[in-house]
């Protein structure tokens, strides 16, 4: 099996959906746990220390102490703020929810990392060739535009556009240019057009290219994610957790046992992967 | 059988009287690499244009247009659209994704190729065009001389037999332009592929060429082997101006023998038919003012904080009325340093002055006041109406402050413009704040030979009436003809300044071909009229029997 990051980008994609599915759709801190820790440990393998956990947290801590404030059932009475009383039960659902938040967050930030702007374009491929054009070329506009707007504003700025330098003046200056903008961009949209019909565009049913393709690896990948997913909510379902009025859970058997280490092994299926390809670099190198 | 079979074709734009294409003929064989070419508004775009259907203008055609044997108009859309490349002006329009390897199977995923199929052709085709280091790049980090190869490539890639580029290096630097033509020539070698082209610059394209094409006001001039074409042309025509260097030589002294067309038969012309008594030119001086126009200490400028310095440690002068051209390849910080006299980019070390005083003392745009102006590279951005009289009307510019006549231009959109005529309404628009200090970025970018005369004469005359003018270009030919003293720019540094004959004289690589034609045989000759007026001077060869 190949790294993640250059496996197909829909059993990626399934991986990472079906791991946040199930915590989503059954409420159970065991879970909440098991998730909130894999997407932890894969956010340190894939993207290292980079990025910043400031809004993460602050949102996390909001949700968590917002929950108590707002709803009132459950049974433990821990204190009474201005005549509303504040339970247990509400504090522990806000950090189980804001857990869960946070979670997602952290997850879908090595998703993110992963999927660069050409897999999502081939992911949407998939549902229509026609939309996966369309984004790919305003891919390509979007910076074109930018660009244009930055040498008509210096080009207008050198030749005295703006008389002086002040907030009316440089408003009018902004509208005109944004007008002459749009002007550019339809002059520009008929050469682009011209381009696609002189190369064939609409005769006929367009085929899809893409540099992905589907290896027996990514065909594992997909099958174990489906399979390990369906697994955990089927061993789960009868197994319940309750926050209000009084936390209770079912009492655990061998199968919920089972259907948490499936899910543990779904979550850490990307950190396995990594883990294995640094092992096999490693006896590579060494010339075992 | 011919390829392309041209009969009586003539076109008619709606609404106007008269015919844009009058009454052409032509047949292009298969395998031959045609070049058109034409004063701008000739109608060499238009007729390229009737061959392909899919992008043919609107407005009232007659005759009739073979391709293969078939009737353009019977051919199914399917064959049309497949059987002709079409490459056109502006590379970055041309494109239509944002990945190169995208751009690549664009046109076989229209055909409906198979995924496999167009994985083996892209492939052959990167590897072809030696495109496999930048397949997975975005497009928009390509440089314009990429972009117009890919151009060329996305659509080769379809196979077509007959390949049709209308102006495709007039946005590309020299050299750029001259890998471009090699690319098209190996196509042609290699391939078979036939090639109808139009260009201004016909330097590199005469020389690799079957047949010329000469049109002149819709019609067809000259259409023979360019060596023929070249000798029949009038010594008057203004389209010589833009033929091979060796060509003009060889039309301003008297045509001896065939015409030759590069270099090396340049160099064979002159030897064989003309003496080296007096070999040297006169030398140029420089213009001798004591004050400063725009003075660089030391500046050094980079875009981020953790990217490469751009400009290092960059010193130099320009003395008042002068035309100071800065020549240097793609990258080595030409536009920068132009940016940076406009004060639109500030150096984080050093010191620019524009007339004695610091560019960071002059407040509230009054930089921008009867002081400095910048001509951009794309003129375009400099028009912000729909009509040129509105334009100029708007800066409060003067149509006739220009030696040129604008007023049959007045009620055009800006952008419907020639690249020569929107130059010199730029031009008109930014003389309009009374600059004593002029910066351009590539005026000779997109335009034409006769157009690039014009602009010779016209930034002469602007310098003699005390203007100075900072020029950066990649045209040489153009530095060598305006210019009172040329610099070079290697990796942000000037590397080398001096008047335009003892510059060009002292490289040997960017310099002028009438400069490679004549070295070792004469000195100090950088343009046709010095080497024409050496080789009359000497007069012809002695035989010694």
């Amino acid at each position: 099996m190949k790294r993640l990051d250059s496996m197909n980008p829909i059993a990626v994609s399934a991986l990472y959906l079906c791991a946040a599915l199930i915590p989503l759709v059954k409420t159970d801190p065991v879970l909440a746990c098991l998730f909130a820790s894999g997407a932890l440990l894969n956010l340190l393998l894939y993207c290292g220390q980079k990025g910043g956990h400031g809004f993460s947290l602050l949102l996390f801590f909001g949700i968590a102490l917002l929950n108590p404030l707002v709803s009132h059932k459950g049974v433990t009475v821990l204190f009474v703020m201005n005549h509303n009383p504040i339970t247990l039960e509400a504090l522990l659902y806000g950090v189980f929810t804001g857990g869960i938040v946070l979670a997602s967050l952290y997850w879908f930030r090595t998703y993110s990392h992963l999927m660069t702007s050409d897999k999502l374009l081939y992911l949407f491929g998939a549902l229509s060739p026609k939309l996966s054009l369309v984004l790919s070329m305003a891919l390509r506009y979007v910076p074109l535009f930018g660009q244009q707007i930055k040498k008509v504003q210096q080009a207008q700025t050198a030749c005295g556009l703006y008389r002086e330098d002040n907030l009316p003046d440089r408003f009018r200056g902004g509208m005109r240019i944004f007008s002459v903008m749009i002007t550019w961009a339809l002059e520009n949209g008929i050469t682009t057009a011209d381009s696609m019909t002189a190369r064939g565009y609409g005769l006929q049913k367009r085929s899809r290219f893409s540099l992905f393709k589907w290896t027996a690896g990514d065909i594992v990948l997909l099958c174990a994610s489906l399979l390990l997913c369906v697994c955990s909510l089927l061993l789960l379902q009868n197994h319940t957790f309750t926050f209000y009025p009084v936390l209770h859970m079912t009492s655990p058997n061998p199968l919920v046992t089972l259907g948490y280490i499936c899910y543990t092994l779904l979550i850490l299926l990307p950190a396995i992967i990594h883990v294995k390809e640094v092992l096999r670099w490693r006896c590579l190198t060494s010339g075992m | 059988m011919a390829l392309l079979d041209v009969r009586h074709v003539s076109f008619t734009y709606p609404l106007q009287t008269h015919p844009a294409v009058c009454d052409c003929t032509f047949s292009v064989e298969k395998g031959e690499f045609v070049t058109v070419c034409g004063p701008t508004g000739s109608g060499k775009s238009t007729l390229l244009r009737l061959f392909k259907k899919e992008i043919m203008p609107l407005g009232d055609m007659q005759g009739t247009v073979l391709l293969n044997g078939t009737e353009r108009d019977q051919l199914d859309d399917r064959a049309s659209a497949y059987l002709i490349g079409y490459v056109m002006q502006r590379p970055e329009q041309q494109l239509v994704t944002d990945k190169v390897w995208h751009e690549l199977a664009f046109g076989l995923e229209n055909m409906g190729v198979d995924r496999r199929s167009i994985g083996r052709r892209i492939a052959e085709m990167a590897a072809y065009f030696g495109i496999e280091n930048w397949f997975e790049r975005d497009v928009s980090t390509l440089s314009g001389g990429q972009k117009q190869l890919l151009n060329l490539a996305a659509i080769m890639v379809m196979q077509p037999s007959l390949l049709i580029l209308d102006e495709p290096t007039a946005q590309l630097d020299p050299i750029a332009a001259s890998d471009f033509i090699a690319t098209l020539h190996k196509i042609n070698r290699e391939l078979g592929t036939t090639i109808l082209i139009t260009e201004h610059r016909l330097e590199d394209v005469i020389p690799v060429s079957d047949k010329l094409l000469v049109m002149q006001d819709g019609a067809i001039a000259h259409f023979d082997a360019p060596r023929c074409v070249l000798s029949r042309l009038d010594q008057n025509d203004p389209l010589l101006h833009a033929m091979p260097a060796a060509a003009q030589v060889y039309h301003q002294t008297g045509m001896h023998g065939p015409c030759p067309m590069t270099v090396r038969e340049g160099r064979d012309y002159i030897q064989t038919y003309f003496d080296n008594r007096l070999p040297a030119c006169d030398e140029q001086s420089a213009p001798q003012t004591a004050e400063n126009a725009l003075s660089f200490r030391h500046v050094s400028f980079r875009y981020e904080k953790n990217s490469p310095d751009v400009l290092k440690d960059l010193t130099f002068d320009v003395k008042q009325g002068e035309i100071f051209c800065i020549l240097g390849g793609n990258g080595s910080g030409k536009t920068t340093t132009l940016l940076t006299c406009a004060g639109l980019l500030r150096p984080y070390d050093g010191e620019v002055r524009v007339f004695g005083k610091k560019i960071r003392d002059y407040k509230n745009q009054s930089l921008y006041q009867n002081c400095v102006t910048l001509l951009p590279q794309d003129v375009q951005t400099l028009f912000l109406r729909h009509t040129v009289r509105e334009e100029l009307a708007d800066s409060r510019a003067e149509a006739n402050l220009l030696p040129v006549d604008l007023q049959k231009l007045l009620d055009k959109h800006p952008y419907d413009l020639s690249g020569g005529e929107q130059q010199l309404v730029g031009l008109a628009k930014v003389l309009a704040t009374h600059p004593r200090l002029l910066l351009m970025d590539e005026p000779t970018k997109g335009v034409d030979a006769a157009a690039r005369r014009r602009l010779i004469d016209i930034l002469k005359k602007l310098r003699d009436e005390g203007m100075t003018l900072v020029i950066v270009t990649h045209d040489v030919e153009f530095a060598a003809r305006c210019a009172d003293r040329c610099a070079m720019f290697f990796r942000g540094n000037m590397v080398s300044v001096g008047t335009p004959r003892s510059f060009f004289c002292e490289n040997s690589f960017y310099t002028t071909a009438v400069s490679r034609m004549s070295r070792g045989y004469y000195r100090g000759c950088v343009t046709v009229e010095d080497l024409a007026a050496r080789c009359l001077e000497n007069g012809p060869r002695e035989v010694h029997a």
